[in-house]
């Protein structure tokens, strides 16, 4: 394991890992519903990081735009409506707290003996066009996805308009 | 500067990192210090005032005095704050407002790094600024800051769309997100530059850069005379120091961004004027933006909350979707056709 080289990408690696766990385990631990939504956006950050070292550098930045910047002020600004010193209730029932202790290892020893026995095939040829993955992800998504990108774009459009209508009504009432 | 990275991270390379990004920030200090000096001085000037003229010699070390003022004052924090967002606030807004200088070119060799969805790197960090500006204001629990914060998200929210749909038209023309290439790709005579072919993208991209910065007339978040002071009442001493270093430093990003995009960033306005190197150049225009923005706060009022918001939604993107649209029939029409 220590036998790596110490390139400035495994201690980024190793930066971000850390800030996606802690943000993980921050976020289940807080009490206040605010500072949950910064320390989910810290994660949204690690996993943008872990993007760029997979040199999907598009997807990493636009992941930082939506869920970093977008969702996580989204859900601010929903929550600071609220009340301002709003906490989580604690859950008292040990029982509780005993099974989901257990589902989580479960779920940790699934999850790790799945990676364990999981063969990764070597390394084959670098992916076409790794150089400039922004232009390859738009040609791909205007020629062989194009049916499915216009249908997710109605779909936005319907939510939106949905929405909308929603809030109008309310407002009127 | 690129090799660097894909070295094995020797101490020796570690610390030539550290050295290059000690550098920037010194020179970005820099910057702000006598940007600050600057706009008092042009703002006096065109009100027939004198501007700072006391400490120093013609008044130069005012902004110097005025920092080391704001570091040894008392630091103090609400009683009511919630304690840690109201520390991390700060900090939050200040990185990625230096992060983002990392993407733009000074000239041809003069980079940090060289990222080929640079512009998006760009838009992406200086959304998170955002959120700190939120959470500084929420956390102070005042009215006064709560409100600055909201108006201050709904403002950066609202023209960060047309501000990044109105550089879609350059990125068409260049063919690349990257913003060497994008400086690079721009002719030699100044009429070859972007800000001719993409005029409506260049207006629309000036007009949402000014409301991005919160600089008058889009200056709400703090509105002086009707928030106090907006999302950083509450803050004093060097926390308060950071949100306005924050600011500046965009200021800084948001000049160098838009000679880089829209001014040629280091090409000579004519090509016998090619003996100047091109980091005069892009010197200049940069300053010359900088210039632009202190012009436009001596002498525009503010504009109402709910003006703001029309013209954002209802003005600014319609022209900005317009301008993709003539862009993407003029490439197809004139260019490919």
């Amino acid at each position: 394991m220590f036998n790596m080289d110490w390139t400035g990408e495994y201690v980024a690696f190793i930066v971000f890992s850390a800030v996606i766990i802690s943000g993980a385990v921050f976020m289940i631990n807080f009490t206040k519903v605010v500072h949950m939504v910064v320390s989910l956006a810290a994660v949204f950050i690690g996993i943008a990081g872990m993007f760029v070292l997979l040199q999907a550098e598009f997807l990493a930045f636009v992941q930082v735009l939506i869920y970093a910047g977008a969702i996580s002020i989204l859900m601010i600004f929903g929550i600071m409506m609220t009340k301002h010193g709003d906490r989580e209730a604690e859950s008292k029932s040990r029982l509780h707290k005993i099974a989901a202790g257990i589902g989580a290892i479960a779920l940790f020893g699934i999850l790790f003996y799945a990676i364990r026995q999981t063969e990764f095939p070597a390394q084959e040829q670098p992916l076409h066009g790794a150089e400039d993955n922004a232009m390859e992800i738009g040609k791909l998504l205007f020629t062989g996805y194009v049916v499915p990108f216009e249908l997710v774009s109605v779909l936005l459009t319907v939510a939106f308009i949905g929405a909308i209508v929603l809030a109008k009504k309310e407002a009127n009432e | 500067m690129g090799t660097w990275l894909d070295e094995t991270l020797t101490w020796g390379n570690a610390l030539i990192f550290f050295l290059w990004g000690v550098i920037l920030l010194a020179i970005v200090l820099g910057f702000v210090t006598y940007a600050i000096y600057f706009e008092r001085k042009v703002i006096g000037w065109m009100q027939l005032r004198i501007g700072p003229n006391r400490v120093g010699p013609l008044g130069l070390l005012q902004t110097v005095a005025d920092i080391l003022k704001l570091l040894i004052k008392e630091d103090t924090i609400p009683r009511k704050a919630d304690r840690m967002l109201f520390i991390l606030a700060p900090a939050l807004a200040y990185v990625p407002a230096f992060a983002v200088l990392a993407v733009i070119p000074y000239t041809q060799d003069l980079y940090f790094a060289d990222i080929n969805v640079g512009l998006l790197y760009y838009v992406a960090l200086s959304g998170i600024s955002t959120i700190a500006i939120v959470i500084g204001g929420w956390s102070s629990n005042n009215k006064y800051a709560l409100l600055g914060g909201m108006r201050s998200a709904a403002q950066m929210i609202s023209y960060e769309v047309p501000l990044v749909i109105s550089v879609v038209g350059v990125v068409m023309m260049t063919g690349s997100l990257n913003l060497r290439i994008i400086g690079e790709q721009q002719g030699n005579w100044f009429w070859e530059w972007n800000f001719l072919p993409q005029i409506i993208g260049f207006v629309v991209f000036i007009i949402a850069a000014v409301s991005e910065l919160n600089r008058t007339p889009f200056d709400l978040p703090e509105a002086e005379s009707e928030l106090v002071a907006g999302y950083h009442v509450e803050y004093s001493g060097f926390r308060f120091a950071f949100f306005m270093l924050t600011e500046y430093v965009y200021v800084y990003a948001i000049a160098a961004l838009t000679t880089v995009l829209f001014l040629g960033g280091w090409h000579a306005p004519a090509p016998f004027l090619d003996f100047v190197p091109g980091i005069i150049w892009f010197l200049l225009k940069f300053s010359c933006i900088v210039f632009f923005l202190f012009w436009l706060r001596a002498t525009m009022p503010r504009i109402r909350v709910d003006q703001l918001m029309g013209f954002g939604w209802k003005v600014l993107l319609p022209l900005a979707i317009l301008n993709v649209f003539i862009t993407a029939l003029y490439l197809e029409l004139f260019i490919k056709g």
